[in-house]
């Protein structure tokens, strides 16, 4: 039972945890390239992208689980592909608003350093602004990745064989001694998972903070 | 299909209110534990906090259906979801409790930080001043809600889109009659912008009510203005 959870089953490997933590680090990931990319185009030209942020609110709006079962209607791809797709578009959503919201905030003083020292506006917003960024906003960014990690679970929609549908297929071949004890160890599982992950979180704060970021 | 729209919203809303009522009682009762004098309630509620923000609201959901699934619904218990039939209603339940520990822990969190917010000398002000636990319970919530507000509206937000968890099992909501419906006639473009509308028309009703809440709840001594401004 235990490896299945895990892993997945024998037919749907990689599945359970593994496929669960795989989805939300390469949604997030993404979400977050993508979400500096968008963050940068609204605070260049906030009015140009009103479209686009207002396209992002209209996402926030939508449920996670509709979102994946209109893609996994509309869309051709595999299940997991249409899954990660979904994942990170919802993840996008909120990424993309918190990083815009605090590359915004950039302080004058840094830009006009960077000026004074003839950095290239490319360079600076590399190694400048968007450290500066990221460091702001890993908070908010680890509450989301959090609670993404566990928004996985809305992939059993689909069908996807990550950990909640792992569980829900076994807790259901099993008899009726052997369901709570299935369902309990996946919530273990999660729980390790995502004690695990504000640990790192915490851990990485704390060394951006000693490079003085 | 409008009246199916209707009945299936005012599921999703039901269970929405119900699950949010009883998950802003616990993560109250869990604040209240968290700050009580003794170890051992403390300890109780900091490990109820831990195990309802780190365990999905998809498991818990899964969990409670599959418990509440095989068991007939009790005569006495009363039956508040439209479109549900009445034998399912231990269903409805069960999975209504599950969605409200989806959101106790987080609601919890957000609470617990608005409470260090406002200092020491305060909190400590509304113990001098000798009132009833209710009353001061109102007093802090004033208090404290300039700083929850914004979050609480989020994740009520959040706690809407998980209720089509509900779908999972028999329960009439919103989602579910829109994944039935799109899968009965192909129509997947029309139904399902008939629900992305329906949910995007809710959670600005959750944001708009909250941003009121927020206005109403300002303390009086905020709206005067400062002397040196007058």
């Amino acid at each position: 039972m235990i490896l299945n959870l895990l892993i997945g089953l024998p037919d749907q490997r990689p599945g359970g945890l593994a496929l669960s933590v795989l989805s939300a680090v390469t949604a997030g990931g993404c979400a977050v390239v993508v979400g500096i990319l968008y963050a940068t185009a609204c605070a260049g030209a906030p009015r140009l992208t009103l479209v686009l942020q207002g396209a992002l609110a209209l996402l926030r709006g939508i449920p996670l689980l509709l979102l994946i079962f209109v893609l996994g209607q509309f869309t051709s791809l595999p299940l997991p592909a249409t899954g990660f797709a979904a994942l990170a578009l919802y993840s996008l959503a909120h990424v993309g608003e918190t990083l815009r919201a605090y590359l915004t905030t950039y302080p004058q003083a840094p830009r006009d350093q960077a000026r004074v020292m003839a950095i290239s506006p490319v360079r600076e917003w590399l190694i400048l602004r968007i450290p500066w960024t990221l460091r702001r906003s890993l908070d908010a960014l680890g509450t989301h990745w959090i609670s993404l990690l566990k928004d996985t679970g809305a992939l059993t929609v689909l069908g996807i064989g990550e950990l909640t549908t792992v569980a829900r297929l076994l807790s259901e071949r099993t008899d009726s001694t052997q369901w709570m004890v299935i369902l309990v160890t996946a919530a273990a599982l999660y729980l390790v998972t995502v004690v695990a992950l504000i640990r790192i979180l915490a851990l990485a704060k704390t060394r951006l903070a000693g490079y003085g970021m | 299909m409008v009246p199916q729209v209707v009945t299936q919203t005012l599921g999703t809303v039901t269970i929405w209110l119900l699950s949010a009522a009883l998950a802003l009682s616990i993560a109250v009762a869990l604040i209240a534990g968290s700050l009580h004098r003794h170890r051992a309630p403390r300890a109780l509620a900091d490990a109820v906090i831990t195990v309802t923000r780190g365990v999905p609201t998809s498991l818990l959901v899964v969990s409670a259906g599959i418990f509440a699934f095989t068991r007939p619904a009790p005569g006495w218990l009363p039956d508040p979801f439209p479109g549900t039939p009445a034998s399912l209603a231990l269903v409805a339940w069960a999975v209504t409790v599950a969605l409200a520990l989806g959101s106790t822990g987080h609601l919890a969190v957000i609470f617990a930080t608005g409470y260090r917010s406002i200092g020491a000398a305060r909190r400590e002000q509304s113990i001098v001043l000798g009132l009833d636990p209710l009353r001061r319970l109102r007093l802090l919530t004033r208090e404290t809600a300039p700083s929850t507000l914004a979050p609480t509206g989020a994740r009520l937000v959040h706690h809407l889109h998980n209720t089509a968890f509900a779908a999972l099992f028999p329960v009439a909501d919103l989602f579910g009659w829109v994944q039935q419906r799109a899968n009965e006639t192909f129509e997947v473009g029309r139904y399902a912008a008939v629900g992305i509308a329906g949910y995007v028309a809710l959670s600005v009703l959750i944001w708009a009510a909250c941003r009121g809440l927020e206005h109403w709840l300002r303390l009086p001594a905020t709206r005067v203005a400062h002397p040196a401004a007058r």
